[in-house]
């Protein structure tokens, strides 16, 4: 038994040695997608992990940690050892689910300046669609209706606090309207009740409902973005519509623990530029209708911060839910 | 139907080319063996098997998961019929009367029933869904929250016939079901309910470690308690097939089975759990000697499994006509079409003839697979019965472990398994039957965000479930169950169900 534990502890010892002087990476480095396979945060890791794979010359590998809406995996990253070798894709709702922990007044997960951010990957407006049969044609008409009939036109989510919950909140407090809430678990049943018409429209990555609106049976009004969407050239956005404020995005990008030393951030950060232009990498976007949005350092570190900003002010708006 | 068949031939000529049947078959394979690990469901399985699918084109890694999806559907009855361990939460009922024949030595024919059900169901559902799927898509998107809360009401008030021994137990079972089904986030204002600062309980209590603890770790519990062991059961190599009395029993069952799976499997929701639940009430409520059921009734292991394999195909309905998951193995099988710039909507079938006809043959094709894989596999199976217990036991608590912890990588699964565990021994000891307890865990979820739902689109306004032709049908239908369900207390008679429950008295745990 004490011969064991001396063993332990020379081979702990050797091990911290080798690290102070191993150079970065030199073990196999893990990303941790804090939602299942098949969704967004899934399908953005794996392509960025290949092909930091390929430039590192140096195995990384995704690890799912799912639930609670991603806090589960947030966590997990934010409390694990900031040395480089565990990292985390996260999307928007990173700066979310603190802000709702604050709201609650509950013990949070975890915070936002427990990660040090590396780089934005991707950056996606949402955009507004309404099933084909609505009377609205234009974001104009919706917004005016919604003015004449506060509360009356219904929009399904993700999820209450959700990135397309907070889309909608965002138009709502931009445009002064209030409008009828139904928040369903997860994108693709919030899509199925537009479909379905049991909801009068939705806040929506443009990639998953791009077919429905070539089939004739969503039409897009407006975009959330500073740009139109590529696919939808006649598709305005909310600011040029006149709500500057009605600005989101469903974003992922890597970040690492807080107190990962700068000498690695560097390097995942070189590695990461290199790898947002890897051809594969960019084949891989491609299919999921993703637009690749790379920022890095002050630049990815402002872009966080103003989304943050934006984000924290929805939740507060939003408030705690009260139910009848 | 001109159109269809020549489409149909392309699909073939696609299914049976070499490759493309060696990933149905590879996906068949690996379905069976996740569908036999206990906790890992298909949903985990096709999760964890989605990256290496990403190398392949479209149609080989749709076939392939789609085989796991399937194959895990014929795999999850084999522990559930030996060793009374749901594989996946839907085979919950099939441990009931599965195991039940197990015990009476007729492992080998349930095992031989639950893959030609299975394979019945299949096959009769991929034609369905071939023929009908666009209207019947379009049927499903009807189903909003207000139907689906009608129609989980409907599957609750089927509890009334789930037990054997008393209602009230029953009620009461599901009544701590619906219970622990409230811990978790609530999803319309994002609070954490009972979660005590686990973060991972703001998902809920999963049902898979429940099932798995309630059924598998009672039942070890419950052997270890014996002082006597039980005999290893030796089955002999004749008794393996079913008799022609056992077929009989099971043609009936396996076509209700079928029929209601499949209407089941299209509603959106992830409501394929709930389509055997309800097939075992049915068949017990059609039997002709309803006391069998529990006792090793070959219509309760016929009826489930025939209905959970059909709602698989069902689900598909959605998914390939709309281009809309209807649950989250759907959702799965959606984004792995898009990895591979496959934009799933409601043009699909147009646009991809290849791949969905491909993919509609390539299902019977897999289903012919399963069942010339599993047959038999059965006399492979059935051997397991021979290990001593002292030797089997131990190893499946190892893979009750294993599987649940790899379905979310969470120890806290684990530990609610073992509680599951302790509770259902304690359950079983005073003679509570465990199956309600899943149910509720599986419905309180989904009935609590239906009815929120659809308080939410109508403003709190109670009359959008009466409104709503759909949902008041169904709700009508409910209301006459539980009527015919309250009969006896009116009446005062002893129904089948208390007179079994003396006659159980007498010949308690033999």
């Amino acid at each position: 038994m004490r011969l064991s534990r001396v063993c332990a502890r020379a081979v702990l010892a050797t091990v911290a040695v080798a690290s102070a002087q191993e150079p970065y990476p030199s073990r196999p480095i893990t990303m941790v997608a804090p939602f299942p396979p098949g969704g967004i945060a899934d399908l953005t890791a794996r392509p960025v992990a290949a092909a930091m794979e390929k430039v590192l010359k140096n195995p990384v590998g995704v690890l799912n940690k799912t639930g609670a809406a991603g806090a589960v995996g947030m966590q997990f990253v934010a409390t694990s050892k900031p040395d480089g070798y565990t990292l985390l894709l996260a999307l928007s709702s990173i700066s979310i689910i603190p802000e709702a922990d604050k709201l609650f007044g509950r013990p949070p997960a975890f915070t936002v300046d427990q990660f040090a951010p590396i780089a934005l990957i991707s950056a996606d407006p949402t955009i507004l669609v309404v099933p084909a049969d609505k009377p609205w044609k234009t974001a104009a008409e919706f917004v005016e209706d919604a003015k004449r009939r506060p509360g009356q036109i219904s929009y399904s989510s993700s999820g209450v606090y959700g990135t397309l919950h907070m889309a909608m909140e965002l138009l709502s407090h931009a445009a002064g309207i209030k409008l009828r809430h139904v928040p369903y678990a997860g994108g693709g049943p919030a899509l199925t009740a537009v479909l379905g018409g049991h909801v009068d429209a939705l806040a929506s990555g443009p990639a998953v409902v791009l077919p429905h609106i070539k089939a004739g049976k969503l039409r897009a009004l407006a975009g959330w973005g500073d740009k139109r969407v590529v696919a939808l050239p006649e598709v305005p956005t909310f600011k040029e519509l006149g709500f500057p404020d009605a600005e989101f995005y469903i974003w992922a990008g890597v970040f690492a623990p807080k107190g990962t030393p700068e000498p690695v951030l560097a390097k995942l950060r070189d590695t990461l530029r290199a790898a947002v232009n890897d051809p594969d990498f960019k084949g891989a976007m491609e299919k999921i209708e993703t637009p690749i949005v790379f920022k890095q350092g002050a630049e990815f570190a402002r872009f966080f911060e103003a989304d943050a900003g934006r984000l924290a002010e929805g939740v507060r708006k939003v408030g705690r839910i009260e139910t009848k | 139907m001109a159109e269809t068949l020549q489409n149909l031939a392309l699909g073939f000529s696609i299914a049976l080319s070499p490759v493309i049947l060696w990933y149905a078959f590879v996906g068949c394979v690996v379905g069976t063996l996740v569908g036999v690990l206990p906790g890992v469901g298909p949903l985990a399985g096709i999760s964890l098997l989605l990256p290496a699918t990403f190398g392949l084109d479209a149609t080989r890694a749709i076939v392939m998961l789609a085989g796991i999806y399937y194959g895990a559907m014929y795999g999850g009855s084999t522990t559930s019929i030996l060793m009374r361990i749901p594989g996946e939460a839907a085979s919950v009922m099939t441990c009931i009367d599965g195991y039940a024949m197990a015990r009476k030595g007729r492992a080998g024919a349930a095992l031989a029933i639950a893959a030609v059900g299975s394979y019945v169901a299949g096959t009769a559902s991929v034609v369905a869904l071939m023929l009908l799927a666009p209207p019947l898509a379009s049927f499903a998107l009807r189903f909003g929250p207000p139907e689906y809360f009608a129609l989980l009401l409907l599957g609750l008030f089927v509890l009334a016939y789930m037990s054997s021994g008393s209602m009230l137990k029953a009620l009461a079972m599901a009544a701590l079901g619906l219970l622990l089904g409230m811990i978790g986030i609530d999803q319309m204002t994002g609070y954490f309910r009972f979660a005590y600062g686990v973060v991972e309980l703001g998902d809920g209590i999963g049902v898979v470690p429940v099932a798995v603890g309630l059924f598998g770790l009672a039942e070890i519990l419950a052997t270890a308690g014996l002082a006597v062991p039980p005999q290893v059961i030796k089955p002999a190599l004749r008794e393996l097939l079913p008799t022609r009395q056992e077929w009989r029993e099971s043609a009936a069952p396996i076509g209700r089975g079928t029929v209601l799976g499949f209407l089941i499997g299209i509603v959106p929701g992830s409501a394929h759990i709930i389509s055997s639940f309800v097939s075992y009430a049915v068949e017990r409520k059609l039997a002709k000697r309803p006391q069998e059921f529990g006792q090793g009734a070959v219509a309760g292991v016929a009826g489930p499994e025939s209905a959970n394999n059909a709602a698989t195909s069902g689900a598909f309905v959605p998914m390939l006509a709309l281009g809309v998951p209807s649950g989250p193995i759907p959702a799965v099988m959606l984004a792995a079409m898009m990895v591979h710039g496959v934009s799933p909507g409601p043009l699909l079938i147009k646009q991809q003839p290849e791949l969905f006809w491909g993919f509609i043959a390539s299902m019977y094709v897999g289903n012919v697979v399963l069942l010339i894989l599993n047959l038999p596999l059965v006399g492979v199976f059935v051997n397991l019965l021979r290990v001593p217990y002292a030797i089997l036991y131990p190893s499946v608590l190892a893979f009750c472990i294993l599987g649940v912890y790899a379905v979310n990588g969470s120890v806290v699964d684990v530990w609610i398994m073992l509680l599951m565990g302790g509770l259902g021994y304690l359950l079983r000891k005073l003679d509570f039957e465990t199956a309600p307890i899943v149910l509720g865990v599986v419905l309180a979820p989904m009935l609590e965000m239906a009815l929120r739902q659809s308080l939410a689109m109508s403003d709190g306004q109670y009359s959008i479930f009466v409104a709503r032709p759909i949902s008041a049908t169904l709700l009508g239908v409910g209301l006459i169950l539980i009527t015919l369900g309250l009969q006896p207390l009116v009446t005062r008679g002893l129904d089948w169900r208390a007179r079994l429950a003396v006659a159980e008295k007498g010949d308690e745990h033999p």
